[in-house]
């Protein structure tokens, strides 16, 4: 095919539209989670095969094949196991501050949560740090993702 | 071929609406069948799955079915298509001899999440036949029937008698849970028009279902069960897309993809061979068509055999005591629901669909508009 | 078990940005046509298909059903496999079995991905779209600015916590991911069929472009690409008299782990630079290609990265090399197309990604390599007796692998 081949195309437009699905989605694992955000707190799903620690919790262990129901209190205090310090939003307009973004295994949790961590130089952050959940005021909860604020350093 | 690949067990299920997410449905037809066969996730070495992008509502629709099936760190693969196909690859994956174990889940939840039809409308062409809008799953099936109809002399009743066939053998099947009772003829012909001649009745109904087959080499299938369905041939083939292009009133691939699988299986005569057959007609005009395809039947007799009732259970060669796909219709679930019903036939494990005592089965799979893709297994004990 | 060989190899004309001149059934069957012509045989000498894209992208349902009449398939068995960036392995797997079965003794692969015809952003969050719209509704903030979830990593998603992480694990810098990604676009420069090239790139130029999330730039990203590329294989007996020069194909394999950062609703438990799954399929794959000493047998590599880091921690997760030492043997030069361990001559995925074809493409580059047919320039010097092709994808969970040699394996 030569480059010199002239454009000679039609355009013709096409949409496929999302629209008319149903999806179902696991509620047990997502609800015990915000009801024990609202309080403060997070609670997770332990395996009672392995021991393995998810939050939020599946309706199973990918592990062990085996249903899991033992709800379980997880620290709010964990380790960074990864970030990210984003520059521009998700449209590609540059942000005023990068955003430092974690990846933290809280204490007594195998699974890694994410959240967001302000007023830090992202070039000091390291993996291995440790951090701590800020959570919003206890008026302000209303069992959402919202009401953990942010991470900030221990 | 030889014993060399075998059915050892399987697991499904097929419903308007089976209550569940797509996670817990695939999580459930597992544990059933490694329950069944005293097994764990480890014996199996591979896992082949069968779902749609388009069905699931998701790119890359296999990211989170792995884990529930019990793929995690894993083989695992998926087919696009109908998922007698997954059944074919797991074959050819234990001939390969690296895998003594296969496991295929396909399935698809159309009877509640999706729209129905969106399949086969996604997969015309997008810069014509989708711009014009005149053909869509429906309008061409009602082509082929309209088609098949005056070809064979026939007139629209037929397609009543011969979908209340279907749904009757559906009705008693305890692993179609629909409420079938009472579509008999009359019911059917009076269902609305969708795309004239074909009726609502006279069409498959999308339904959600999950099935999960295991299948084992020689060795491990006789550790695995005692009653082992070997998988004696098989054969896929593809016509035109162009329906211009094709006679609507054959389905020239499904006979060839017949040919091939008899060939493979060692088949010279199949109307006196073969003893059963689950075939997926997702039309009404669409099994008696096959029937014919292939090669069950002498030329000219399906079409008013099969509304006559000479395929039914008591018949010499029963075809689809199941229901076939016009009482459910699983879409990624439903070729492989064929071979599961083939399996449980042959091991005279069926209950009330029982339809004698059959040594030898076919089972049918197909993909596109107005069957343009087929695929034959052939199965034996 | 039978001994498969890679026979011809087809890539359609060019791999660009848009492929304006012709449609997708033409775009492949170019693909379809030069695999022919390389190897010297005709639709009537193949016995079966496999076919593999990312429907998704393009919004057609099952390409092959409104491509068949361009397939030169017609009549034949055509299977479609696809499972997000590992489609191109996983179609050739598949071919593959079919021949090793012995049930078919010549197969064609078939990939391809015009994404000019798509929406490669709405195909790629298509992956989540039940989790999003449930974590939506429990009050995520999609510009991650605060709650849990985050979200964070702007347009290069969760691939930025990935690449931290593997810079964190192995002692590497940023410094380090710029010169991977400058020598891929020197070496795609010698690649005709490459996308992004650049035979002046340094790691310098690489460090201007913007970082889009640390330690991600934008010089580190692939591009899309419309391409199609087509292998044909042949069982032992039928290679010999196709081609003089093979490539046979000593072991495949693949294994799967859980989705990463995108397992919002059911738990993240792993880390994306862990990659268990790249491990577990190498090691499978060297055991069955009898392989002991990878570091030692292996002679070339083609690795899946759709980002520059990606090169070295998967380098490091094949077990071609201890951990923390991939980023020392870039420095050495050892992994440039005249070193001791070349790695990605053809510049990657990371220079050219058409994605129904990129891990087909790890395949086909390894086997041209091997078979010395390799074009434009980046032929490595050395004799590559064994070639490791990798590929990757879902949501940071799939790993293929293929090893292939210059003779077949005595088994």
């Amino acid at each position: 095919m030569s480059e010199e081949k002239k454009q000679d195309f039609r355009v013709v437009p096409g949409a496929w539209e999302l629209s008319g699905y149903n999806f179902r989605v696991e509620g047990r694992g997502m609800r015990l989670m915000m009801q024990g955000m609202k309080e403060g707190k997070f609670t997770g799903i332990r395996c009672g095969s392995c021991g393995m620690v998810y939050l939020p919790g599946p309706f199973y262990c990918r592990k062990c094949l085996v249903e899991i129901e033992e709800p379980v209190d997880v620290g709010d205090h964990g380790t960074i196991r990864s970030f990210t310090a984003t520059m521009s939003d998700i449209r590609g307009n540059p942000l005023p501050e990068p955003q430092v973004t974690l990846m933290v295994q809280l204490d007594g949790c195998d699974s890694w949560i994410m959240g967001v961590l302000r007023d830090v130089d992202w070039r000091e952050v390291r993996i291995g740090q440790r951090v701590k959940v800020k959570w919003r005021p206890s008026e302000e909860r209303t069992g959402s993702l919202q009401d953990m604020d942010c991470f900030e350093y221990e | 071929m030889d014993e060399k690949v075998a059915v050892v067990g399987i697991n499904y299920a097929q419903g308007d609406d089976l209550g569940l997410t797509r996670e817990r449905l695939c999580f459930q037809t597992v544990k059933g069948l490694l329950v069944q066969l005293g097994i764990d996730r480890h014996a199996i070495d591979s896992f082949i799955l069968a779902s749609n992008d388009f069905l699931e509502g998701r790119t890359i629709s296999n990211v989170f079915e792995d884990g529930p099936v019990g793929a995690y760190l894993k083989d695992e693969t998926k087919v696009e298509m109908d998922g007698i196909n997954a059944v074919v690859y797991g074959a050819l994956r234990i001939l390969e001899g690296s895998y003594d174990t296969v496991m295929v889940v396909a399935h698809s939840l159309c009877g509640h999440q999706v729209s129905p039809y969106l399949q086969v409308q996604y997969s015309l062409d997008p810069t014509y036949d989708r711009q014009l809008g005149l053909l869509n799953e429906l309008s061409g099936a009602a082509l082929q029937a309209r088609s098949y109809l005056r070809r064979n002399g026939l007139d629209e009743g037929w397609l009543d008698q011969a979908a209340a066939r279907e749904l009757a053998a559906g009705a008693a099947n305890e692993k179609v849970t629909r409420p079938l009772q009472g579509m008999d003829e009359g019911k059917v012909g009076s269902s609305p028009f969708l795309y004239e001649p074909l009726r609502e009745l006279h069409c498959y109904p999308p339904t959600d279902g999950a099935c999960a087959i295991v299948l084992a080499s020689a060795g491990k299938a006789r550790e695995l069960t005692d009653k082992p369905v070997w998988i004696k041939g098989f054969g896929s083939s593809i016509d035109s897309y162009y329906i211009t292009h094709r006679d609507l009133t054959v389905s020239s691939s499904a006979a060839e993809a017949a040919r091939r699988a008899y060939a493979m299986a060692g088949i010279t005569d199949p109307e006196v061979q073969i003893g059963l057959a689950e075939i997926s007609g997702l039309f009404a005009h669409q099994t008696p068509m096959l029937i014919e395809a292939l090669g069950l039947a002498p030329e000219g007799e399906a079409p008013r055999g099969f509304a006559q009732g000479s395929f039914g259970r008591e018949a010499r060669l029963p075809v689809n005591p199941s229901g076939g796909a016009l009482s459910a219709h699983p879409v990624c679930a439903t070729g492989a629901v064929r071979v599961a019903e083939a399996f449980r036939q042959l091991r005279g494990e069926a209950g009330a669909v029982q339809a004698g005592e059959p040594r030898l089965a076919v089972a049918h799979g197909q993909d596109g508009l107005c069957m343009q893709q087929n695929t034959v297994l052939v199965l034996g004990i | 078990m039978r001994n498969v060989a890679i026979v011809g190899v087809g890539y359609c004309p060019v791999f660009v940005s848009k492929r304006n001149d012709v449609s997708i059934p033409e775009m492949i069957s170019e693909a379809i046509h030069n695999a022919y012509l390389n190897c010297g045989l005709t639709p009537e000498n193949v016995d079966a298909f496999t076919f593999g894209n990312m429907h998704t992208f393009e919004g057609v349902n099952m390409p092959h059903l409104w491509s068949i009449d361009h397939l030169t398939a017609l009549g034949k068995p055509i299977m479609r496999i696809a499972t997000g960036g590992t489609t191109g392995m996983s179609a050739f797997h598949c071919a593959y079995y079919h021949v090793a079965s012995g049930l078919y003794d010549v197969v064609m692969t078939i990939t391809f991905e015009k994404h000019s015809e798509g929406d490669a952003q709405v195909g790629l969050a298509g992956i989540i779209t039940p989790e999003i719209m449930t974590v939506l509704s429990l009050g995520i903030d999609l510009t991650g600015g605060s709650g849990m979830g985050g979200l964070g990593g702007g347009s290069a998603g969760g691939i930025s916590f990935q690449a931290t992480s593997y810079l964190h694990h192995s002692g590497a810098g940023i410094e380090h991911i710029d010169a991977q990604a400058a020598l891929e676009r020197r070496n795609a420069a010698k690649n005709p069929y490459a996308h992004l090239k650049d035979p002046e790139c340094t790691a310098e130029k690489i460090a201007q472009t913007p970082l889009v999330s640390y330690p991600i730039r934008y010089g580190h990203i692939c591009p899309t690409t419309d391409g199609a590329t087509v292998c044909i294989l042949a069982s032992e007996d039928k290679a010999a008299k196709i081609a003089d020069k093979a490539a046979w194909i000593h072991a495949v394999a693949n294994c799967t782990t859980d989705a990463t950062t995108g397992n919002l609703i059911e738990g993240l438990i792993t880390d994306p630079a862990e990659q268990m799954s790249c491990q577990l399929a190498a090691k499978r794959a060297y055991e069955r290609a009898g392989i002991e000493d990878p570091r030692k047998e292996i002679d070339l590599v083609e690795i899946y990265n759709g980002f520059a880091h990606q090169t070295l921690m998967f380098l490091e997760k094949l077990g071609l090399c201890e951990v923390g030492e991939a980023h020392k043997m870039l420095e050495r030069g050892e992994t440039e197309i005249d070193g001791r361990l070349p790695v990605n001559a053809s510049g990657g995925v990371v220079s050219t990604n058409s994605i129904g074809t990129s891990a087909l493409n790890r395949v086909t580059e390894c086997a041209l390599q091997i078979m010395g047919k390799a074009e434009g320039g980046h032929q490595v010097p050395k004799k590559v007796r064994k070639a490791l092709a990798h590929g990757w994808g879902g949501l940071m969970q799939y790993n293929t692998v293929t090893i292939l040699g210059d003779a077949p394996l005595k088994r």
